[in-house]
């Protein structure tokens, strides 16, 4: 028998490394995760952890805290269990019959990872998502997936959570202060906290200026799902007021992989195909008055479909960039989803 | 064509030589066309196989992990079966509309027929057969690399 190696290569298709061995590990891991569930379980049980008032324990009023302290034994059950069931599951199995999903299995695997394909086109994302609003001149608006609008929310949960937590320790330094105690380590803590927090409001309204000044940019499509060879119209409406030297509607193919690199999982992004529709050079955009225009978007008769499993996928979005005079130039993406084009089949 | 050798990597098991015969010469189909292919292994002599495996199924390959989707699954282990599955069987199934071949960047889909041959001891032996769905011409390069 061949002793188990801790580090593995990935060669081909292939990884060097005992299969069984791996799957031996995981189910020990797993296994330990639902020992230390029932140990945790069975002490809150049996009475060493109670809410009793003559007990050592919790105070009878206390019970919700009882409650809330079988939250972290059930989370360890759920996550040992269920890794556990599907190790045993997988266990002595190819990866094409684990993958197969056959009788209970595929129910189950269903509940855990609903299937995000598109009816009767495996590998094709839907379009759900897509297809929900209505637009006001053609038949559907795209959603807008802008990172301008995730910073703009991480910027603003941030700062939101570090003033709470200074507000937190500047009420208890006040309530020192009242009492006629001066808590020099608090003071201390709270001086540079209070540059953070500062900070982190200042950048916040800065990147909510930024992204609202610009004024908010609408895209519409007259169809959807898309096919490659059929040609498609698009509305595009700029809000915003001002000079824009330079307005551009693309249409693009994103690749994106991800991949574990030791602990990490990353994720790397190809732009592999972009067409410029159609560029305007200085608009003149007034105030309450949106630009409008209307252009034609040709998917290529041989081009790929949207793709998407779990680690990769292929994207297509229309991006629109913009260059306003007065402001920094912005980049806004609406997703889309092309399907294969029909193929009429003959045997 | 493709003979990995093990994936339990216990023991080295026997190698068979899996021919495979498809039903286009080419390797080139249509999505929703049917496909046929009659393979054919050689090296058996003297080796008791418990089961065979038959799939036609699509990966992905390139930077990202890889995902596999199985569009086609049997498994033969009972004895009275196995007769028409080794040494010679033959595998038609109808393709689906998606995803096609495609040959991009840093994301590949592959399709493929695959035949596992299980022996005793836990061992197991693979051979992979690619075709393509669809004509989806390959990705000319990077336009740009975003981080």
């Amino acid at each position: 028998m061949r002793l188990p190696r801790f580090f593995g290569k990935k060669r081909g298709h292939r990884r060097t490394g005992s299969q069984a061995w791996g799957s031996f590990g995981e189910a020990v891991f797993y296994a330990a995760l639902v020992l230390a569930g029932l140990s945790f379980v069975g002490l809150l049980v049996t009475g060493v952890v109670s809410f009793d008032a003559d007990a050592a324990g919790l105070p009878r009023s206390r019970w919700w805290l009882w409650l809330f302290m079988l939250l972290i034994p059930g989370a360890l059950l759920a996550f040992g269990a269920s890794g556990l069931t599907r190790t045993v599951r997988g266990w002595g199995k190819s990866e094409e019959r684990r993958a197969a999903k056959e009788g209970i299995a595929e129910l189950l695997d269903t509940m855990g990872d609903p299937d995000k394909a598109a009816h009767g086109h495996p590998g094709v994302p839907t379009c759900e998502d897509l297809v929900n609003s209505p637009g006001t001149i053609l038949r559907y608006r795209l959603p807008i997936e802008s990172p301008e609008s995730w910073t703009l929310v991480g910027l603003g949960l941030f700062a939101a959570l570090w003033n709470a937590v200074l507000a937190v320790l500047a009420v208890n330094a006040g309530i020192d202060l009242l009492s006629g105690r001066v808590e020099w380590v608090l003071l201390a803590v709270i001086v540079p906290f209070l540059a953070i927090g500062v900070a982190g409001i200042v950048l916040f309204v800065r990147r909510l200026v930024l992204t609202t000044a610009v004024g908010t940019t609408q895209v519409e499509i007259s169809e959807h799902p898309l096919v490659p060879g059929r040609s498609y119209d698009v509305l595009l409406a700029q809000g915003g007021s001002g000079a824009f030297p330079r307005l551009a509607l693309d249409l693009e193919v994103e690749e994106l992989a991800s991949f574990r690199q030791g602990t990490d999982t990353r994720t790397e992004r190809a732009i592999v195909w972009r067409e410029t529709v159609k560029e305007w050079a200085d608009l003149q955009i007034a105030p309450g008055i949106r630009f409008e225009a209307h252009v034609t978007v040709t998917i290529p008769m041989g081009a790929m479909h949207s793709f998407a499993s779990q680690h990769n996928s292929v994207r297509w979005r229309i991006v629109v960039h913009g260059r306003p005079e007065r402001w920094p130039a912005f980049a806004r993406y609406f997703p889309l989803v092309v399907f294969p084009r029909p193929t009429e089949v003959h045997g | 064509m493709t003979e990995p050798e093990a994936s339990n990597g216990v023991a080295k098991p026997p190698t068979p030589r899996v021919a495979m015969h498809f039903d286009r010469a080419d390797r080139v189909y249509a999505p929703g066309q049917e496909l046929a292919v009659r393979y054919e292994i050689d090296g058996l002599a003297g080796v008791v196989v418990a089961a065979v495996e038959r799939s036609v199924v699509w990966y992905t390959e390139g930077k990202g992990e890889e995902d596999l989707g199985v569009h086609h699954f049997d498994r033969v282990d009972a004895v009275s079966a196995l007769a028409a599955a080794v040494p010679s069987g033959e595998i038609v199934v109808r393709l689906p509309a998606s995803p096609l071949s495609y040959e991009g960047v840093i994301v590949k889909v592959r399709w493929c027929v695959r035949v596992r041959l299980f022996f005793g001891g836990r061992r197991d032996f693979v051979s992979e057969h690619v075709f393509e769905v669809g004509d989806v011409p390959p990705a000319r390069g990077v336009v740009e690399r975003l981080a």
